[in-house]
């Protein structure tokens, strides 16, 4: 034993990941208790946020009447798929460690995209969506592109694009909506309802399984937590790390393109306003909130569809109840705040307290 | 005070040969304007380990005093004690010009008004800030006195003085990352003795300051240390390369186990005296043997590989063999096993794979090829925000990819049982990686490697920041790969880790293999100094390695 071992030890024993005191078993073990309750308290904070949020606003006399009938369900429903959309988009990227702020401009991108190539050229729709998805993922290859390989912060890199986008739209609309030669069948998706569902919230179900299903349930899925949790060392154990960050925003760009076509179908139309960083914001919030549960300190699917809801019939209760409008917007940015504050603290305790 | 004051300052060591001309010694309690610095009867025990054992050190004003000694020979406690990181154990002294502290009282306040000044290995020099503004950190940005906005004019005017006075020829306004690797310790030096009004104040004490610098760059900055030393500059140079002392010292002082093993005058100083004195007892004139490895039972054959710091390196692996590595940092040892893996390619010569020769244009393909490889540093090899499960298997997902699932119920089971054969402590595969200790993690993470019953395995550090017990499990793990077939190289600076698992030794000395150890001959003190003495810079002394 050398002087330069006891020094290396000691240091270790103070770090956060070196723990000396869980050599044994017993501290351990019971370390390992409290967490996992704190971890199931934790998991089940924001479903059970919703549902008190659905009972309050249900009972409470001055919002009852209005907020639950199924035609307030249904609105809210089918305005929130498309935050829904932006938040699945915004997923990828994040699970491996980067941000795309360009889902939002992006989506108003492809919904020139789709109106543009109906109106103007007469595409039969399925090419359309089909364009509007290839534009999309073709601006998620540029900033792909230029975060992977030219090694650019891609927050910076996603806020450029998102400017870039915002400008072009401008220019190609001349500040004009796109209101004629919209296909009926799409317009009619956007509005149309089974069994009491709108349409397009059985839309967003299956996306979001999908998403689910290759980010939980595939190799691909790992690889990107992997990138996300360790760059260097998923390097090392034989990932191509500029490849999978690059599909994740090739992928959250065609969603971005979903979710642009979903625009063109609840609006009837293509507005140069719709589409924006704002809405950006909300999908970002939403994930983040999503990651404080189910899967606690992880972005995942199930989590940020149900922050979006819960944005979604909070605002809308608020809004029955006749706050202003500036209320909502607080509420939901409040929201995010405390989630992520919340869920920083416990994170923390879980990992250098015990 | 000491109460031996009168005895002689290495009665604990071994042998202290009087200094020529000493007027002070045996009178302590007077002033000693002689010495910059006295260290007198420090000691510092940690528990089960004696660090420092009774060391007294007499620094001359206006000379290089090297410092030197192998991995835990105390010479890093001893700085840290000056620093006032540690506190020596109650007893000893410690005197900078005429200030005497007692050496359990030191601080990092007090080192630093007494005029004690240190550049560590790690010059804390900040690479996109100015020269200027470097120099300035710290110390404090000269400002308005009204609207406290930074008076840039004058901050560069200081700057150009202090660089003059240290012959730094640079213009201050210049990014520190633009400065070669030398111009960027001579700013830390420059930093460090900025305040002092005149050159034989203070003592300048370099921590390794070489470890990596070129070549080239080292002879830079050993002619600056040695103007500021004629120039009157007292420095204290930490290292533990040989041939850094025979150039530079005045006089150096060897530690050993703690101990002060001598004090040598520069004239006094062979390369060979250092040696034995490192290493305590006298030098194997014997070279070490080179030897041919015979073409059978290969795993690995490198030859001439020359890749980032390593050159025309050359030498074969057989099947079951566990193969150590010799060398300080900066030798090029882990570019040596990330070069085999695939990290980055080779510039030159061939690796040769059960006889074929391969270039690996990627991790992957390495991983294909049988390769598994725990880097030196966790933070490249752990996913802490993941779950236990999922560090271990993160080397071979796609084995569970069966019929459009992750099976992750088969990944758990495999995940239990690697927590059974690994002796890895936890209370479920599903914890979370950061919560387990930091031995654990590392077991976890040469059993993401074992799983995979890999041809040959490179371990880079495998025990570093691991408790002990945990040390001994994991080499008892690579016992048992080695035992099914696997062969392993292992790099550490321990070497009585490395004389502990090794099957053979070959030493790495500035990218190049100066020697090599096999069987009986591998021990701790043989390995250091062979480590120490190899001449690496004139080709005629390289010992070529062996030649499949």
């Amino acid at each position: 034993m050398t002087v330069e071992q006891t020094d290396e030890s000691a240091q270790s024993a103070g770090s956060a990941q070196g723990q000396a005191s869980a050599e044994g078993i017993q501290p351990d073990a019971r370390s390992g208790m409290q967490s996992s309750l704190l971890y199931n308290v934790e998991r089940f904070a924001l479903p059970s946020l919703l549902i008190l949020v659905l009972i309050f606003f249900s009972v409470w006399p001055k919002t009852g009447s209005l907020f639950a009938s199924a035609a307030n369900f249904q609105e809210v429903g089918s305005d929130y798929v498309y935050i829904g959309m932006l938040a699945l988009a915004s997923l990828l990227p994040l699970v491996c460690g980067e941000f795309d702020f360009s889902v939002g401009s992006n989506a108003g991108f492809t919904q020139i995209v789709a109106a543009t190539a109906m109106a103007r050229f007469h595409v039969p729709l399925p090419f359309a969506i089909m364009l509007a998805i290839a534009f999309g993922a073709a601006v998620g290859l540029g900033n792909g592109n230029t975060v992977s390989r030219v090694g650019v912060n891609s927050l910076i890199v996603t806020l450029g694009t998102s400017a870039i986008l915002l400008g072009v739209v401008e220019w190609y609309t001349g500040s004009q909506s796109i209101n004629i030669g919209i296909s009926p069948s799409l317009v009619n998706f956007g509005s149309e309802r089974t069994f009491g569902v709108p349409d397009m919230c059985y839309l967003l179900l299956g996306v979001a399984l999908v998403v689910y299903y290759v980010l939980q349930h595939t190799p691909y899925g790992r690889y990107l937590s992997s990138v996300g949790s360790n760059p260097r060392a998923a390097r090392l154990v034989g990932l191509q790390v500029d490849r999978l960050k690059l599909t994740a925003f090739v992928l959250a760009g065609a969603l971005a393109g979903v979710a642009g076509v979903l625009l063109v179908a609840k609006n009837g139309s293509a507005t140069p306003e719709a589409g924006s960083v704002t809405d950006t914001l909300q999908a970002l919030a939403a994930c983040y909130l999503g990651a404080t549960s189910i899967r606690p300190g992880r972005f995942n699917v199930p989590g940020a569809m149900l922050a979006v809801y819960f944005i979604g019939f909070s605002v809308s209760g608020l809004a029955i109840a006749g706050v202003q409008s500036w209320v909502s917007q607080v509420f939901s940015g409040a929201a995010l705040f405390i989630a992520v504050v919340v869920s920083t603290v416990i994170g923390r305790r879980r990992a250098g307290g015990a | 005070m000491v109460s031996a004051s009168a005895e002689n300052p290495g009665a604990g060591g071994n042998v202290v040969p009087a200094l020529a001309g000493d007027p002070a010694l045996g009178e302590p309690l007077v002033p000693r304007p002689w010495f910059a610095l006295s260290v007198w009867h420090v000691s510092k025990n940690f528990p089960g380990t004696k660090a420092l054992d009774d060391v007294s050190i007499d620094v001359t004003r206006g000379t290089i005093h090297c410092l030197l000694g192998a991995n835990g020979s105390g010479k890093s406690s001893l700085i840290k004690i000056l620093a006032g990181v540690y506190r020596a154990d109650p007893g000893g002294t410690v005197t900078v010009e005429s200030d005497t502290i007692d050496a359990d009282r030191t601080s990092p306040e007090w080192a630093r008004s007494s005029g004690l000044h240190f550049v560590h290995q790690d010059l804390a020099i900040f690479n996109s800030l100015s020269v200027a503004e470097n120099l300035a950190i710290g110390r404090g940005f000269p400002v308005h006195a009204l609207t406290k906005a930074i008076r840039w004019r004058a901050l560069r005017r200081h700057a150009r003085t202090v660089l003059q006075r240290f012959d730094v020829d640079v213009d201050p306004r210049r990014l520190v990352a633009e400065l070669r690797p030398s111009g960027r310790t001579m700013v830390a030096i420059a930093r460090a003795l900025q305040d002092q009004s005149d050159a034989s104040e203070g003592v300048l004490v370099l921590d390794e300051p070489t470890v990596s610098l070129p070549a080239a760059e080292v002879d830079i900055l050993f002619d600056a240390l040695k103007r500021y030393a004629r120039a009157g500059q007292t420095i204290v140079f930490v290292t533990h390369r040989l041939d850094e002392v025979v150039r530079l010292a005045d006089r150096v002082t060897v530690l050993r186990d703690g101990r002060v093993a001598a004090t040598l005058e520069a004239s006094e100083v062979t390369n060979e005296k250092l040696v034995e004195l490192i290493v305590g007892r006298a030098l194997d004139h014997d070279i070490a043997a080179s030897s041919v490895l015979d073409g059978e039972d290969l795993v690995l054959e490198v030859s001439d590989l020359s890749a980032g710091s390593l050159r025309q390196v050359s030498f074969g692996l057989r099947r079951g063999e566990v193969l150590g590595v010799a060398g300080l940092v900066g030798s090029g040892r882990t570019t040596l096993l990330t070069t085999l893996f695939g990290v980055q390619p080779p510039v030159h010569g061939t690796v040769k794979l059960d006889g074929s020769p391969v270039s690996f244009s990627g991790v992957d393909q390495a991983m294909d090829a049988g390769l598994g490889f725990v880097p030196e540093d966790r933070s490249e090899s752990a996913f802490v925000n993941m779950s236990l499960r999922e560090n271990l298997s993160a080397a071979e997902v796609p084995k569970y990819w069966r019929g459009l699932r992750l099976r992750e119920r088969a990944e758990a089971a495999d995940a239990r049982q690697s927590i059974v054969d690994f002796s890895i402590k936890a209370i479920s595969e599903r914890q979370p990686f950061a919560t387990l200790s930091g031995g654990n993690q590392q077991k976890a993470i040469v059993a993401r490697w074992l799983r995979r019953r890999p041809k040959l395995l490179l371990l880079d550090e495998p025990t570093q920041g691991v408790d002990v017990e945990a040390r001994g499990e994991i080499y008892r793990l690579v016992r048992q790969a080695v035992a099914s077939g696997s062969s392993v190289i292992v790099v550490t600076s321990d070497f009585e880790e490395l004389a502990r698992v090794s099957d053979r030794v070959v030493v790495l000395t500035r990218g190049r293999i100066t020697g090599e150890v096999r069987g009986p001959d591998i021990d701790p003190s043989r390995l250091t100094e062979l480590v120490l003495s190899a001449a690496p810079d004139s080709d005629e002394s390289r010992l070529e390695a062996s030649q499949p």
